[in-house]
């Protein structure tokens, strides 16, 4: 298991260089598709499965193909892809970045610390991640309403960004 | 926009701040910052000016930068120590990640560089609520951390905010320019204080809300965005030449006026500490605001009608005063009598 978790942790890495290292948007949300979904088998892996299918829906069910398509609306004939020289230099530089800081901080942070969110999860009937799920439907309520009232604001936060036909922030470019 | 849509950002803007104040977990803390930052996003893209969009984009950018290092910096907190409370912090490395975010979410130099950009794009009311309302939530949690804050990493961040806000003004001709780099100045001075006494932090971090706000409603009241502007004060108003002038200097810090009490109580609280270097590199570079501080007063006041105006007139428009500024103008002058009451009632 710690090999594969090991071998994740690697691809997820190696996707958000995949962004960050400024490539063409295709190629952009590729790399940025490969972290969320490796993301969510990294937190599976450490035991919060609910938790982890739920925002792999999320991911990819709204913000990607919102991400996708506006990326496919910058098209260009010619995209850069990771090897081609200007992002070829971004992502050596990031790699190192990533190797220096493994380096440094491996040992302290979390050298033993690869285990699931409860231990000896065989033995429960409830995993973490879902009791803590039905607990905001309870005791955490107030929790859960705001929450809701976040998930509105953020509705009318976008109708109002993206209104305003040509004057809006958002438009064909 | 409608005005309902305008109440529930509001509402938001206050919801968020009001989190964040009454939590004692970082998890709410850290929901309160995003509403927060959630709320006035439509509140500074309002004009849909191309610079308000950019900077509507730029401080978006930022803020979500410093609240996902907060929330990995509290996880890594609660995973290494097992519990989120702010006020018993003990992993160094979540201190000073926690530390960082907060001071860019500030625009503490060196992580103050959106600050600038961000405001220039602004109209001054909307200005007014990102330089005060936005200021407090973070804030609040710095003091909340007040004891298990790094002492080094606070004072390098001090005096690097205070030297970058003071240099940075110099040679600007943009208020709201000149307004952010102060607000770097000032919280310079909010957190070389902040591990040392809270009280006198809190302190100055109000004061400096009162006068940073009559100083954006008296621009806003004259319609003044230049240093060129300001001048043609005296001809729509002479009476507000000498309110702009009077808040200036105490926002530079001058002895008679409200903008020294903090100034004052802050360097005697470093000599206690036996910092005196700090003190005096404190009080040195805040020479560097006073000077266009200055600049400003003397473009404001100095340059009237008996000697010949070197601008063009603008047109006037007229603009009633806001019942709120005589109310804050007296708090931003003549607080410095009140001194030893608000001091020794912080105690």
């Amino acid at each position: 298991m710690i090999y594969f978790v090991m071998l994740m942790l690697m691809c997820f890495i190696i996707g958000l260089v995949g962004v960050a290292s400024n490539p063409s948007p295709y190629f952009a949300a590729f790399g940025l598709v490969m972290s969320a979904a490796i993301g969510c088998g990294l937190l599976a892996s450490h035991g919060t499965s609910f938790l982890s299918f739920v925002l792999f829906l999320i991911y990819l069910g709204g913000m990607l193909v919102v991400f996708v398509y506006s990326a496919a609306l910058t098209a260009e004939p010619y995209p850069e892809s990771w090897l081609d020289w200007p992002v070829l230099v971004n992502v050596m530089m990031y790699l190192l970045g990533v190797g220096v800081g493994v380096y440094y901080f491996f040992g302290e942070w979390n050298m033993m610390h690869w285990m699931g969110v409860d231990e000896l999860n065989n033995f429960s009937l409830w995993r973490g991640d879902l009791s803590g799920t039905s607990l905001m439907y309870s005791d955490g309520i107030m929790l859960l309403f705001l929450a809701g009232w976040v998930l509105l604001l953020t509705l009318f936060v976008v109708l109002e960004l993206i209104r305003g036909l040509g004057r809006g922030a958002l438009r064909v470019v | 926009m409608n005005p309902l849509t305008l109440s529930i950002f509001i509402m938001s803007l206050g919801l968020g701040t009001t989190i964040t104040f009454s939590s004692s977990h970082w998890l709410l803390a850290w929901m309160g910052l995003e509403i927060n930052t959630l709320a006035i996003t439509p509140l500074m893209i309002k004009q849909q000016h191309p610079r308000a969009v950019e900077a509507t984009t730029k401080y978006f950018l930022t803020q979500a930068a410093a609240s996902a290092l907060l929330l990995f910096a509290s996880m890594t907190n609660a995973w290494m120590t097992g519990q989120w409370s702010i006020l018993e912090m003990e992993n160094m490395t979540a201190i000073t990640l926690i530390t960082l975010a907060l001071a860019l979410k500030l625009g503490v130099a060196p992580m103050h560089f959106w600050l600038p950009e961000v405001l220039q794009g602004l109209d001054l009311k909307t200005g007014l609520i990102l330089s005060t309302w936005q200021k407090l939530a973070p804030f609040i949690i710095l003091i909340q951390m007040a004891p298990a804050l790094n002492p080094n990493i606070m004072i390098s961040l001090a005096i690097i905010s205070t030297l970058i806000g003071g240099w940075g003004g110099l040679n600007q001709t943009q208020l709201r320019k000149i307004l952010a780099y102060s607000s770097i100045a000032h919280l310079g001075w909010m957190i070389i204080i902040l591990h040392y006494s809270p009280n006198i932090a809190m302190l100055n971090l109000v004061l400096y809300l009162v006068i940073t706000s009559t100083i954006f409603l008296l621009f806003n009241l004259t319609n003044s965005t230049t240093i060129n502007s300001i001048s043609m004060t005296t001809t729509k108003n002479p009476i507000i030449s000498i309110l702009i002038m009077m808040t200036l200097l105490s926002l530079g810090g001058l002895p008679p006026l409200t903008g020294f009490m903090p100034k004052w109580l802050i360097l005697q609280e470093l000599a206690y500490q036996e910092l005196f270097l700090v003190a005096t590199i404190m009080a040195m570079t805040t020479l560097l605001s006073l000077f266009f501080y200055l600049r400003l007063t003397y473009s404001t006041t100095l340059t009237m009608t008996p000697n010949s105006m070197n601008m063009m007139s603008s047109w006037l428009t007229k603009k009633n005063l806001k019942p709120i500024i005589p109310l804050l103008f007296p708090l931003t002058t003549m607080l410095l009598p009140l001194t030893p009451m608000l001091y020794f009632s912080l105690q």
